[in-house]
């Protein structure tokens, strides 16, 4: 049985995982292919116009699928901790799909959520392996490695690397090019944002392949542990509301608080409900501590030298922040916004 | 009994964001206890003031409860109440950043936040002696049940009202005599007052002269709860819809008296949204947050009843886009307008939207009566 598994949303964060369950099955587990233009398209054709970006991707890489699959796999993720939900598109991701890609084959839509207990949880995970399996004990098996798979994926990207770089050492079958981290950094940016807006490379126009290239060594959220984050989201806002907050409120706070990174950029959906909220957040934070911070808004039109030179602006501004100090910015800068980061605090781009 | 933290904590000016006029029938009952209520009715200048000071892409609600919070706070309120939840959707967190925003401009209040895990009749009582600057338990006990009656007399009206608007001969006749009774439930301050108030208006709501003969179409108005109920939002839809001879129905979720049912107590009206989640089960599984699964819902039971539904949805709201992109592609066929809200809607594109789904409704039912 051929199991689809679309390179969009939560692929960035539990690919390892699901392919080793499904493997650990006996199933035959394949991707859509890396977003293009025509994906993004065929997607944007069957929603509405609201809807946000990443949700147009998915649908794209899901009717990329819907031929030479047996079954898609599309969870409904409900919550993965106590009392912290995820966005309702997540949850109503699978409904969604059977909606308004008909043609798609069979959808796998396990709910996950760790609210109604562990035995719900457990109960959805054998339910989702039946299909493949009569045998529990097989299920199990498969669910065992697979969590320690996604552990080591976890560590690996502690350890430095990108999502898509982890994945690429531990399924070495899709080679692609290797990313030479550049000569020696210059910055060191804080790169904060949802996986699937960071990652893919047709949405985000390869930004942290061409940021390394500009000489800026990216800190992405998924470098810092979960605890570390968790309690930055607490300094912040008390408890953590959605699941997702994790890699852009946590990396935010925890990289705007600490000196060895220049500056933050965060990356967001046009019509991401979370992240609205969010950022405003993250903004006013960043004000106080008068911290370079950029938000970049993506959505289906956005252009590739657009985005750069946004970008180019932002390490212009980062790099005279960190001139020695004898050199001093024009008085009308510093008037602006004195801080004890000198210069810095003027960047300051919503 | 009061400690001095308690008493720094007195509550003078209580201001709660307007859903219509619905919390306006409380004001006299909280100024027997020393607050006074503001609840400023949604102007453009709230709209503009919440725009102007929230993110870009927050939603309707947010800006036009933050652009309420700071008019009432130019009122002189010094306690804001916001209801906060677990909820996927944005709502819960509204209070977090909508406070952090209102501290950024400088002004001072006290920030009451309830949340919907406080829910059931000890969580409410507690919140009503809060409001009520700490007073006595029977007291409380005697408040809420008035509190109670209030909501109930004014959805029962409201409920009378959305029948005759579109019959009525004189136009706004109906509403004149609401707006009236809106005032005569506030000043009722016992149960006895309240019977006598509504009996008075129901018999007048009777003698309205009305077009016996008409049958009106009916239009089911689904979607998101605030721009459901705020008639700035929605540009007084009801009322231009009875005005266009056209029957406006709202799902029970919509009338607040529904929630304080024994039993049912702010439990989410349970049987209500079991049954929607009844009729959306087959293209909308799970609970989306917010009213999505009552938009789908009501969409797929209403089908056969209503000639057509009318779906508000805030521009961006979550749930709303996912009921939207999957009500089209139900087997239960039934016209459906979905207009998005924002801060850019004007009254006569929506108008002019309303009225064409209004004509093609007709149309459809002179169809089915030659078919």
């Amino acid at each position: 049985m051929r199991v689809g598994i679309p390179r969009a949303l939560l692929y960035y964060q539990y690919y390892p995982m699901w392919r080793t369950f499904f493997e650990g099955l006996g199933a035959e587990v394949f991707v859509s292919s890396p977003t293009t233009k025509l994906m993004l398209a065929s997607g944007c054709s069957r929603l509405i116009a609201e809807t946000c970006l990443p949700v147009k991707v998915f649908c794209g890489h899901v009717l990329s699928l819907a031929n030479g699959c047996d079954c898609v796999f599309i969870p409904s993720i409900h919550s993965v901790e106590q009392k912290v939900y995820s966005c309702p598109k997540f949850i109503g991701l699978p409904d969604m799909m059977r909606a308004t890609v008909p043609e798609c084959p069979p959808i796998l839509d396990p709910d996950v959520d760790v609210n109604t207990g562990k035995r719900d949880f457990y109960q959805a995970i054998y339910k989702l392996g039946r299909p493949f399996t009569r045998s529990p004990l097989k299920v199990r098996k498969a669910a065992e490695t697979a969590w320690q798979v996604h552990q080591t994926f976890q560590r690996r990207m502690l350890s430095g690397l990108t999502p898509p770089e982890a994945i690429e050492g531990m399924f070495p079958q899709s080679v692609e090019e290797p990313e030479g981290n550049g000569s020696h950094p210059i910055f060191t940016i804080g790169l904060i944002g949802h996986p699937y807006l960071l990652y893919d490379e047709y949405v985000s126009h390869r930004l942290v392949p061409q940021l390394r290239e500009m000489g800026v060594k990216v800190l992405s959220p998924e470098m810092v542990e979960r605890a570390r984050l968790r309690a930055s989201i607490c300094e912040l806002v008390e408890r953590p509301y959605w699941a997702c907050e994790d890699e852009v409120i946590g990396a935010g706070a925890y990289y705007l608080g600490r000196g060895e990174v220049d500056g933050v950029v965060s990356v967001v959906a046009f019509g991401c409900g979370p992240d609205s909220l969010m950022i405003e957040v993250l903004q006013r934070y960043a004000k106080r501590l008068g911290k370079p911070f950029m938000q970049l808004t993506l959505d289906e039109h956005t252009a590739e030298t657009g985005l750069m030179t946004r970008l180019e602006a932002f390490l212009d501004m980062v790099r005279r922040g960190k001139r020695p100090q004898g050199i001093s910015p024009p008085a009308s800068w510093s008037q602006r916004g004195g801080s004890k980061r000198g210069s810095a605090s003027w960047v300051y781009l919503a | 009994m009061v400690t001095e933290g308690r008493e720094q904590e007195r509550i003078s000016v209580l201001g709660i964001p307007s859903l219509g006029d619905r919390f306006a029938v409380f004001e006299t009952m909280v100024k027997e206890h020393n607050i006074s209520l503001v609840t400023p009715p949604v102007t453009k200048h709230t709209l503009s003031l919440g725009a102007r000071y929230s993110p870009e892409f927050a939603c309707l609600p947010f800006k036009g409860i933050l652009g309420t919070f700071i008019e009432c706070l130019e009122q002189g309120a010094d306690t804001l109440f916001m209801v906060t939840s677990f909820n996927a959707c944005r709502m819960g967190y509204y209070a977090k950043v909508q406070e952090q925003i209102l501290r950024d401009l400088g002004y001072r209040f006290k920030f009451l936040r309830f949340h919907s895990s406080e829910k059931g009749l000890i969580g409410v009582l507690r919140a009503i002696k809060r409001f009520s600057n700490n007073a006595s338990w029977p007291t409380v006990v005697s408040l809420f049940r008035l509190a109670v009656a209030k909501l109930r007399a004014l959805d029962e009206l409201e409920r009378e009202v959305q029948k005759i608007r579109p019959v009525e001969l004189e136009k706004g006749t109906a509403d004149r005599l609401y707006r009236e009774a809106i005032g005569a439930i506030d000043r009722a301050t016992s149960f006895a007052s309240l019977r006598q108030a509504m009996r008075g208006y129901f018999e007048r709501l009777e003698q309205i002269p009305k077009d016996a003969e008409y049958a009106p179409l009916k239009v089911g108005i689904v979607g998101e709860l605030y721009v459901v109920m705020e008639p700035f939002f929605n540009m007084n839809l009801e009322i231009e819809l009875g005005k266009m001879g056209v029957e406006a129905r709202r799902t029970r979720s919509t009338f607040f008296s529904e929630y304080t049912k024994w039993g049912t107590f702010l439990n989410a009206l349970n049987d209500e949204k079991k049954e929607l989640q009844k009729f959306a089960h087959p293209y909308l599984k799970r609970d989306v947050g917010g009213h999505g699964l009552e938009s789908v819902g009501e969409k797929v039971r209403r089908a056969g009843d209503y000639d057509g539904i009318i779906h508000l949805a805030p521009f961006t709201c979550m749930p709303e886009v996912i009921a939207q992109n999957i009500m089209p592609f139900t087997k239960e066929g039934i016209p459906v307008l979905t207009i998005a809200c924002d801060e850019q809607l004007g009254r006569a594109g929506m108008l002019t939207r309303v009225e064409a789904f209004v004509d093609l409704l007709e149309r459809r039912r002179i169809g089915n009566i030659l078919r």
